[in-house]
C-alpha cells in the first residue's frame, strides 16, 4: 500500500514538471497555429513559410551563425530578468543596463587598443558587467531599503541610459595622432575622454573595435597554430576554412550557455540563490526564516544588473564589434519574455532564447521566399507570450501540486487521529 | 547660442509644436489614469496607440473620410484595452509582461494589417500611402485672441478633445460615485468587492476608456501630422506616456503637467537639433526622466501608487 503511494507522488510529480514544459511548448504550437490564419489570409502557405523560417534559422551554417548571433543578448538579459525575478526584483531595466555594458565594452576597447587580446577582452567583458551593476545600484537601494517600486525607477534608468548612448556615440573619442572628419586638428576637451564616437566619420557611430577585442571565433580557432599544424593537409580541413559563416560563429554564445549554467548552480545549489528565492515567493517568511530581506533583495537585483550588461558587452566583442544607434532593438524588454516563457528556469531561458532567436534570424529568408513579411514573426512571439503567460498563470501544474500537498498533508493530520482513536 | 536659443523661445511656432507634441502623450496618459487607478498597470499604451495609428490611416483610406479613420483608431484601440483586459483582469496574468506581449504583437499586427490593406501583393512594403488627414480648425473667436489665439486654439480637432480630457477625467475620479468606485477598487479591491462593487466590471470599463484615448492619440500621429503611416510610428510614445503617469504621481492634473513637460522637452529638443547649436540635446531629453526619477524618490513621492497596482483580483477561495 505504502510503495504504491510512493509511486503514485512520483508520477505527480513527473506530471506537474512536464506541464512546466508542456505550457510553453503548447503556447509557441498555438501561436503558430494562429498566425498560420493570418499568413493563409495573406494569401501564402503557412507550411512553405514556415520551412522558409525554419531553414532560414537552421538550414545552413550561415543560418546557424545568425540564429546564434540573435540569441545571445537574449539568453542573458532573460537570465538578467529570470534571476531577478525569482528573487523578487523585476528588472525591467535590462534595456538600459545592456546599454551602459555595450558602452563600457567599447569604451575600454578603443582606448586601451594595446593590450594582449586575452586582457583585453576579458577588461571588456568585466567592464560591461560592472556597468550593468552600476546602473541597477539606485534602484537596488530604492527597493531594498525604501520599498520602492522597482519597475518604475528601472523602467526610468532605461531612458536615461538610451539618451547618454545618444550622447556618448555623438562625442569624439580622444586618441593620439588623429585627424578629425574633414582633416581638422583636433582640440580635446574632457567630454571628448568620455564620448566613443569615431572621431574621423561624420556619422553617430563608435569606431570600429581592434582586433585584440573580437572574441575568438570558430574561424579564426580553425586558422589557429595549433589546428594546422594537426590538419594542415587534410581536404576536409581546407573545406571547413572555406565556411565563410564560422566568423560570425564567435566564442559568445558558449559564454552564454555558460553563463546559465552558472545562474542554474547559483540559483539552485548555493546560499545565495536558496536566500533569493526564499525572498521572491515570500519575503514576510523569508523574514521569519532569519534571512536579511533587503540585503538579499539587493544582491538579486546587482547579479541581475550585471547580466544585463554582459549582454551588452558580449555583442559589442562577440558579434557587432561596434555600437550605433539603435544597435540592439529591445532586447533588454523582450528579456522579460524569454525568462517567462523560459519558466524562469536558466535552461527554459536557453531554450527560448534560441526559439526568439531562430524566429529573429529566419524571418529574412522567409520574406525572400514566401513574400509573408517579417512583422508576422513579431505577432508569433506576442502569441507565444500572451498564451504561455495566460497558460502559466492557470497553471495546471501548480494546481496538481497544490492537491497533492492538500491530500499529504490531510492524510498526516488524520493518521494520528486514527491512532489516537484505537488507542482510546 | 543664447540668441539662438532666444529666438526659440520667441517664436510662436515653438508654442505650437509643443502642444502638438503634448496632444497624443495627454490624451493617452491622462486617459489610462482611470485604469491606472483602479490599480492595473497600463503598460500596453504603446501597443494601443500603435494599433490607434494604423486604424486611423485604414478608416481614412478605405472610406475616404478622416473620420472613419478617427473612428477605427478608438476601435482598435478599445480592441486592444479588450484583449488585455482578458488577460490582465479575467486570467489575472501578469500584467508587466503581458503589455510587454501585445506591445510586441501590435508591432506585427500594425505592419501586416497596413500591407494587407494597402500594400497586398506587391513586393515592396514601405511604400508610402498619402490618406485624408485631419483639418485644421480655428475655433471662433478665441482663435483671434493674439498670441494665445494661433498657440492653443488653433490646431487639429483632437487637441481639443485633450483640453476636455483633463477636467472631465478630474471630475469622474473625484467628484462622481464612478470615481469612488475606481479609487475604491484601486485601493482595496477586496473591501470594493465586498461591498457589491464589481472589481472586474469596474477594471474592464477603465481599461477600455484608456484603450478608447489611446486610439485616438495614436491616430493623431498617422492621420493628424502625417496623413501617412511608418512601421512602429509611435516609437515608444507609449512609455512616454507611461511615465508621464509615475510623474504625475496617478493624479490627473500631474498626469497632464508631466505630459506637458515631456512634450516641451521634445519640441524644444528637435530645435535645438535643427539649428545644430552643438547643446547635448540628449540631456534635454533625458531631464524629464531625471525630473520623474526625483518626484518617485522624494518623500511625498511614496505610496502615490493605488494600494493594489498590479496586483489581479481574486477572490479568496472557500
Amino acid at each position: 500500500m505504502k510503495s504504491k503511494n510512493r509511486l503514485w507522488i512520483l508520477w505527480r510529480e513527473f506530471l506537474e514538471r512536464s506541464f512546466s514544459i508542456a505550457i510553453p511548448v503548447a503556447a509557441i504550437m498555438a501561436a503558430f497555429l494562429v498566425s498560420g490564419f493570418i499568413i493563409l489570409a495573406w494569401g501564402s502557405s503557412p507550411m512553405a513559410a514556415y520551412t522558409a523560417l525554419f531553414s532560414g534559422a537552421f538550414g545552413s551554417i550561415s543560418g546557424i551563425a545568425t540564429t546564434l548571433q540573435r540569441l545571445t543578448p537574449l539568453v542573458f538579459t532573460g537570465l538578467a530578468v529570470a534571476y531577478g525575478y525569482r528573487g523578487g526584483f523585476f528588472n525591467i531595466g535590462a534595456e538600459g543596463q545592456l546599454y551602459m555594458g555595450a558602452i563600457a565594452a567599447v569604451w575600454f576597447a578603443i582606448t586601451f587598443p594595446n593590450l594582449p587580446s586575452w586582457l583585453l577582452i576579458t577588461l571588456c567583458i568585466f567592464a560591461s558587467g560592472f556597468m550593468g551593476l552600476v546602473w541597477v545600484l539606485l534602484p537596488a537601494y530604492l527597493k531594498a531599503k525604501r520599498g520602492i517600486n522597482e519597475v518604475l525607477t528601472t523602467l526610468l534608468m532605461n531612458y536615461i541610459a538610451i539618451q547618454y548612448f545618444e550622447w556618448v556615440i555623438r562625442v569624439d573619442h580622444i586618441q593620439e595622432g588623429i585627424l578629425l572628419f574633414g582633416g581638422v586638428e583636433p582640440i580635446w576637451t574632457f567630454q571628448n575622454w568620455l564620448g566613443i564616437k569615431d572621431a574621423t566619420q561624420p556619422h553617430p557611430k563608435s569606431a570600429f573595435l581592434v582586433d585584440a577585442a573580437h572574441l575568438p571565433t570558430m574561424k579564426s580557432l580553425l586558422e589557429s597554430n595549433l589546428f594546422s599544424s594537426l590538419f594542415g593537409g587534410a581536404e576536409w580541413y581546407k573545406e571547413l576554412l572555406g565556411i565563410t559563416a564560422f566568423g560570425r560563429i564567435s566564442l559568445a554564445p558558449l559564454l552564454a550557455l555558460l553563463t546559465a549554467l552558472v545562474i542554474f548552480f547559483v540559483m539552485f545549489k548555493t546560499v545565495t540563490g536558496y536566500r533569493s528565492r526564499a525572498v521572491g515567493i515570500n519575503p514576510e517568511a523569508a523574514r521569519f526564516m532569519g534571512i536579511n530581506v533587503p540585503r538579499t533583495l539587493f544582491v538579486t537585483a546587482l547579479i541581475s544588473g550585471t547580466l544585463a550588461g554582459l549582454a551588452g558587452g558580449m555583442e559589442v566583442l562577440g558579434t557587432q564589434h561596434r555600437v550605433i544607434p539603435n544597435f540592439l532593438v529591445n532586447a533588454g524588454f523582450d528579456g522579460i519574455p524569454v525568462a517567462l516563457i523560459g519558466q524562469l528556469h536558466p535552461l527554459g531561458v536557453l531554450l527560448s532564447a534560441t526559439f526568439f532567436g531562430a524566429l529573429r534570424a529566419g524571418a529574412n529568408k522567409m520574406q525572400v521566399i514566401t513574400s509573408v513579411p517579417i512583422a508576422v514573426v513579431y505577432i508569433i512571439q506576442a502569441l507565444a507570450i500572451v498564451f504561455a503567460i495566460a497558460g502559466t498563470t492557470v497553471d495546471i501544474g501548480a494546481n496538481l501540486k497544490k492537491k497533492r500537498l492538500a491530500r499529504e498533508v490531510s492524510e498526516q493530520k488524520l493518521e494520528p487521529a486514527k491512532e489516537e482513536v484505537a488507542n482510546a | 547660442m543664447l540668441s539662438d536659443l532666444a529666438s526659440i523661445f520667441l517664436n510662436l511656432d515653438f508654442y505650437v509644436a509643443v502642444v502638438r507634441m503634448t496632444t497624443p502623450l495627454l490624451l493617452a496618459a491622462v486617459g489610462s489614469v482611470l485604469a491606472e487607478r483602479s490599480g492595473v498597470v497600463t503598460f500596453s499604451m504603446e501597443a494601443m496607440m500603435l494599433m490607434g495609428a494604423v486604424g486611423g490611416i485604414i478608416g481614412s483610406g478605405v472610406f475616404g473620410n478622416v473620420w472613419m479613420g478617427v473612428l477605427l483608431a478608438i476601435v482598435f484601440g478599445m480592441l486592444v484595452g479588450f484583449a488585455y483586459s482578458l488577460m490582465a483582469v479575467s486570467v489575472g496574468a501578469h500584467q508587466i509582461v503581458t503589455s510587454v506581449g501585445l506591445n510586441l504583437g501590435a508591432v506585427g499586427l500594425s505592419a501586416v494589417l497596413y500591407a494587407l490593406v494597402f500594400t497586398r501583393g506587391s513586393e515592396v512594403i514601405q511604400t508610402v500611402i498619402k490618406v485624408p488627414k485631419l483639418p485644421l480648425v480655428k475655433i471662433p473667436l478665441l482663435g483671434d485672441i493674439p498670441i494665445l489665439g494661433p498657440v492653443l486654439f488653433n490646431h487639429l480637432p483632437v487637441v481639443y478633445v485633450g483640453y476636455v480630457l483633463v477636467p472631465v477625467v478630474w471630475f469622474i475620479l473625484y467628484r462622481t460615485s464612478w470615481g469612488l468606485k475606481i479609487r475604491a477598487v484601486g485601493e482595496h479591491p477586496h473591501a470594493a468587492d465586498t461591498v457589491g462593487i464589481s472589481v472586474s466590471k469596474v477594471r474592464y470599463a477603465t481599461i477600455i476608456f484608456a484603450g478608447a484615448f489611446s486610439g485616438l492619440a495614436g491616430s493623431f500621429l498617422s492621420i493628424g501630422l502625417l496623413g501617412s503611416y511608418m512601421e512602429n510610428m509611435t516609437a515608444g510614445r507609449g512609455f512616454i506616456a507611461y511615465t508621464a503617469i509615475v510623474f504625475g504621481k496617478w493624479q490627473p492634473v500631474g498626469v497632464f503637467l508631466g505630459t506637458l513637460l515631456f512634450g516641451a522637452a521634445d519640441a524644444l529638443q528637435l530645435r535645438i537639433q535643427a539649428l545644430n547649436l552643438g547643446i547635448p540635446y540628449q540631456f534635454l531629453v533625458m531631464l524629464p526622466y531625471v525630473v520623474t526619477m526625483i518626484a518617485l524618490i522624494s518623500v511625498v513621492g511614496r505610496a502615490s501608487w493605488p494600494a493594489s497596482y498590479g496586483s489581479p483580483f481574486k477572490r479568496e477561495e472557500g
